[in-house]
């Protein structure tokens, strides 16, 4: 009973976090002083200079028709609810019209997923490993270089660590492509091949940054953890220190990193937009980035509502395990 | 034992080498590098595989209009001259220019062998017409009465209204031309045109489609076979050099910059001056328009300088469009953009390229040299500077610079005048069209006079670097300015809907003798309030024989000399009424990599302009030919 209610509970705080969310990132594209009708037709006047006067009348008219763009905000944000939200269908989008705003994001986001799935779930199990032989031990030489390491390496942007790798290892070395070139043409095994050699320097760049973090974090819970009484009694009773650094501080300090990094794997769907710029890399991160330079209103909902559902979803799956990791915790 | 191991080993290690030097190198898409001309486009495409230019989101720039589509007219871009690409000459066209003949070249084929005929054009255009999801649609049904085929090689078109020019607006001026001409027998068996990819396309350019990346980064195109029946091989009997063109987007700046130098890529869109010369140091091969300084072109038919939202005052007054010309002092404003390099486009509306600068520029020039701009005090000061080519041009040469010292090549490089630097007179004009000075701060009707600058943010150096000097420089003269950069949508709207006081728009244009397409836009008919958007006239610039003017040239011949002298007198009414100040002419550095490919056109060979992404692009593969080994 008790686990229905709090699960009902956490149930409709997930569903009103995601219209509250996706109600925003309607409305505030739209408050933005751009037109999407506008910056195609300058597109297309840049690239052919003079338009006749007519002719750009009768353009405008006819795209703000086929943008969707002719009834009141309203009108748009109820079809917005039905379509995009209950049915994940956003629409044509405005840049690449007509072709679907979700099928261009279902091209890209296997690729971002990949990459930041892989790079947070690695970052997080060597920095939260490290983090905790950093703060358990923090007295040994080694667990204060791994920290010092840790502390150096995490203020570094990313996007700088990821320039650095591409210079060294792509430009210098000629070990990798400068570019992420995945040959999807080619058959499986050229598929593989190549997607490896193109996510090997952008999902490096993100380790290590995030290793940095996640060495930190754990080890400034680690250390307060082993500074607690309970295990200073597991240490009078005479426990192995393995055995104390596993049940008794990793246990009780994994908690919080367990919240972060469902927000981290959440967060995953909004892609790492300076990696995949520097790299090229096939993103959803790029995709938002140059939905919003160009007012592509349904590829911004299409990009946005994904993430804001994932973010929401991956806390309200944190929230139902903890009782799994912690005993202490009960649904009430 | 160990010896013969030792055999082995070194034998194995020879065959290696031997293999390796002998191996052919290959680029990332399988095909041989000396037979591939690498060429960047600027952004990667949302829609891979989709290649029918009617279609809305095909990526146009990414190889499709430069190699695979012919168009009716194309674009002499040396001589600003059109020639019959599809069409054999220009169109006949009856007394009133309401019935035109237009003749169809014979001879060119499509990539699957069918003839091109006026079938192809008609059902082209009628599609178009018919089609209101193409959004030239509109447009077509307000042109065209009806376009019909005469017999295999000519089609009859009549407009609804008088138009004299056919193939300038339905050929190409300057990047290229919505309408593209797709095959009959393949098009009218689709369903809707406007959702048909066209993965496959059949085109009658020299290029076909070989392969291209479902991501969207590359586009690979190989030579037809049967070239010599493309509209280029048609046209000129020559065949483009290079088997294959691979088109690919290169990312960010120094990713950009990193491929060219390790020699991934052939041909760059565009760089700033000082990215060409880092990557100049690390690679020799690496050239622009000229090998050295100022190795830019200044033919981009775009010039920038400032412009005015002339719905509001005092923007509406020509005495202060004046006052802030004097105010500007152009020989910063140059070493503020880049360094010097340019050349000077000093009159509103028309750039000056080198053809427009002999057609217009020249013969303007005793007219800029005597005029005088009231004072408002009795007074008067001249208007233009017109010794600045040479005075830059020692400027340069005192710095080191191999700069010519013949008039003519000065001209050439830096133009023939620039607006005169005159603070004084900028003052005296400032209050001649109302403005106050109190205290060292200047005040318009009773309140603190405040300009807001706005530039488009990432993009168009030439046009941001300048609006920035002109901020610096207006401050410096005692002007309170506010400066905002915009992203590209905030940056179309606003320009759409008036709203901005002066801004780095571009206004400008220009490649051809006949000027109609490029002054159209000012029709005084055409303003609408500010935030209102119009069509055209985005600067609101109110002039009563500018407009006639534009009416009158609306029903003549751009053949007949009556066009020009028009075209002379609105040039006149604009210099004198300043509704824009021309910095420069469009300065492009655009690189080009020698190690696999040669003969790109330069300032030593210029047989054409180094305009990789316009349609005419097909034409200068037949000049670029393979390094030797």
């Amino acid at each position: 009973m008790k686990f229905r209610k709090y699960f009902g509970l956490r149930l409709v705080t997930w569903a009103l976090t995601i219209l509250i969310g996706v109600t925003f990132i309607f409305f505030i594209p739209r408050m933005f002083p751009t037109d999407p009708v506008e910056n195609m037709i300058g597109q297309i006047q840049s690239r052919s200079g003079q338009m006749d006067p007519q002719e750009m009348a009768a353009l405008r008219k006819s795209l703000r028709v086929q943008f969707g763009l002719e009834g009141s905000l309203w009108e748009q944000y109820l079809a917005y609810l039905w379509r995009g939200l209950l049915h994940f269908d956003f629409g044509p989008s405005l840049v690449s019209f007509p072709t679907p705003a979700g099928e261009i994001i279902a091209t890209y986001l296997p690729y971002t997923l990949f990459l930041s799935l892989i790079s947070t779930l690695l970052a997080w199990i060597i920095g939260n490993a490290i983090g905790l032989l950093a703060g358990f031990r923090k007295n040994k030489r080694s667990s204060k270089i791994l920290e010092g390491i840790a502390i150096c390496i995490y203020p570094v942007p990313y996007f700088l660590v990821a320039l650095i790798l591409q210079i060294v290892f792509a430009y210098l070395l000629g070990w990798f492509p400068l570019q992420s070139n995945i040959n999807a043409m080619g058959g499986t095994a050229a598929y593989l091949r190549s997607l490896f050699r193109a996510s090997f320097l952008p999902a490096l760049s993100q380790l290590l940054v995030g290793t940095g973090w996640w060495i930190i974090s754990m080890k400034s819970l680690s250390a307060a953890t082993a500074e607690e009484d309970f295990v200073q009694y597991a240490r009078f009773r005479g426990l192995a220190e393995r055995r104390i650094g596993a049940s008794y501080v990793m246990r009780n300090s994994i908690l919080t990193q367990i919240t972060a990094l469902a927000m981290s794997l959440g967060g995953a769907f909004n892609g790492a937009i300076m990696t995949e710029i520097i790299f090229s890399y096939p993103g959803v991160g790029a995709l938002i980035q140059k939905a919003i330079l160009q007012s592509d209103y349904n590829m911004i909902l299409g990009c946005i509502t994904i993430s804001i559902v994932a973010i929401s979803t991956a806390t309200l799956i944190a929230d139902l395990i903890y009782p799994f990791i912690d005993p202490r915790i009960r649904y009430s | 034992m160990r010896k013969l191991l030792s055999l082995l080993l070194a034998v194995t290690m020879l065959v290696s080498l031997m293999g390796a030097a002998f191996a052919e190198e290959m680029t990332e898409v399988g095909t041989p590098r000396r037979e591939t001309l690498i060429m960047e486009t600027q952004i990667p495409t949302d829609t891979p595989g989709q290649f029918n230019p009617y279609m809305q989101g095909t990526s146009m720039g990414f190889g499709n209009h430069q190699l695979l589509r012919a168009m009716m007219w194309e674009m002499d871009t040396v001589k600003g001259e059109q020639f019959g690409e599809i069409a054999d000459g220009f169109p006949e066209s009856n007394a009133d220019f309401t019935e035109h003949i237009v003749k169809i070249r014979q001879g060119i084929k499509w990539s699957d062998g069918v003839d091109l005929t006026a079938k192809d054009v008609v059902f082209t255009m009628n599609m178009i017409k018919d089609t209101p999801g193409i959004g030239a649609s509109a447009y077509y049904n307000v042109v065209f009465k009806s376009i019909e085929q005469v017999d295999d090689y000519t089609v009859k078109i009549v407009t609804n209204e008088p138009f004299p020019r056919l193939a300038l607006r339905f050929g190409v001026t300057i990047w290229g031309n919505d309408l593209r001409v797709v095959p009959e027998h393949i098009y009218s068996k689709v369903e809707d045109v406007t959702t048909f990819k066209d993965s496959e396309p059949v085109v009658a350019g020299p290029y076909t489609v070989k392969s291209y990346d479902p991501l969207g980064n590359w586009v690979l195109y190989e030579r037809r076979e049967d070239w010599q029946y493309s509209s280029v091989g048609v046209v000129t009997g020559k065949m483009p050099q290079a088997k294959y063109v691979l088109v690919k987007a290169l990312g960010d700046d120094s990713t950009r910059q990193m491929m060219m130098t390790s020699n991934q890529v052939d041909i760059m869109v565009e760089v700033t001056p000082e990215v060409l010369e880092t990557m100049k140091a690390q690679n020799p091969n690496i050239a622009a328009w000229y090998s050295d300084f100022p190795y830019a072109t200044s033919d981009d038919p775009c010039s920038k300088g400032i412009s005015f939202m002339m719905a509001k005052a005092p923007y509406n007054n020509r005495d202060f469009r004046w006052a802030i010309s004097f105010a500007l002092n152009f020989d910063e404003t140059t070493m503020d953009i880049f360094d010097g390099v340019g050349r000077a486009s000093p009159i509103p509306i028309l750039t000056a390229t080198s053809a427009m600068q002999e057609l217009y520029l020249k013969p303007l020039k005793e007219y800029m040299a005597s005029l005088e701009i009231d004072l408002g005090d009795g007074t008067t000061a001249k208007a233009y500077d017109m010794d600045y080519a040479k005075r830059i041009g020692d400027k340069l040469r005192a710095e080191g610079r191999d700069i010519p010292t013949d008039e003519a090549a000065l001209e050439d490089m830096f133009g023939i005048a620039c607006y005169a630097y005159n603070p004084e007179a900028a003052e005296k004009l400032l209050i001649k069209a109302g403005l106050e000075k109190k205290d060292g701060k200047w005040y318009f009707e009773g309140e603190p006079f405040k300009i807001n600058m706005s530039y488009l943010a990432n993009t168009e150096a030439q046009a941001g670097r300048g609006l920035i000097s002109a901020y610096n420089q207006l401050k410096q003269f005692g002007l309170d300015c506010n400066l905002v950069s915009e992203s590209s949508a905030t940056w179309d709207s606003n320009a759409a809907l008036g709203n901005y006081e002066i801004g780095g728009y571009w206004p400008t244009g220009g490649i051809t003798k006949d000027l109609y397409s490029v002054i159209n836009g000012y029709d005084a008919d055409l303003i609408v309030p500010v935030g209102e958007r119009g069509s055209g006239q985005a600067c609101r610039w109110n002039n009563a024989r500018a407009t006639e003017i534009i009416h009158e040239l609306a029903k003549i011949s751009p053949d007949d000399p009556k066009s020009y002298e028009l075209g002379m007198e609105f040039m006149k009414i604009a210099i004198d009424d300043i509704p824009f100040i021309g910095f420069h002419s469009g300065v492009k550095f655009v690189p080009t990599n020698s190690t696999y490919w040669t003969n790109y056109p330069s300032a030593e060979n210029p047989y054409n302009g180094p305009w990789w992404w316009w349609s005419c692009f097909k034409y200068i593969l037949t000049e670029i030919t393979p390094a030797a080994k």
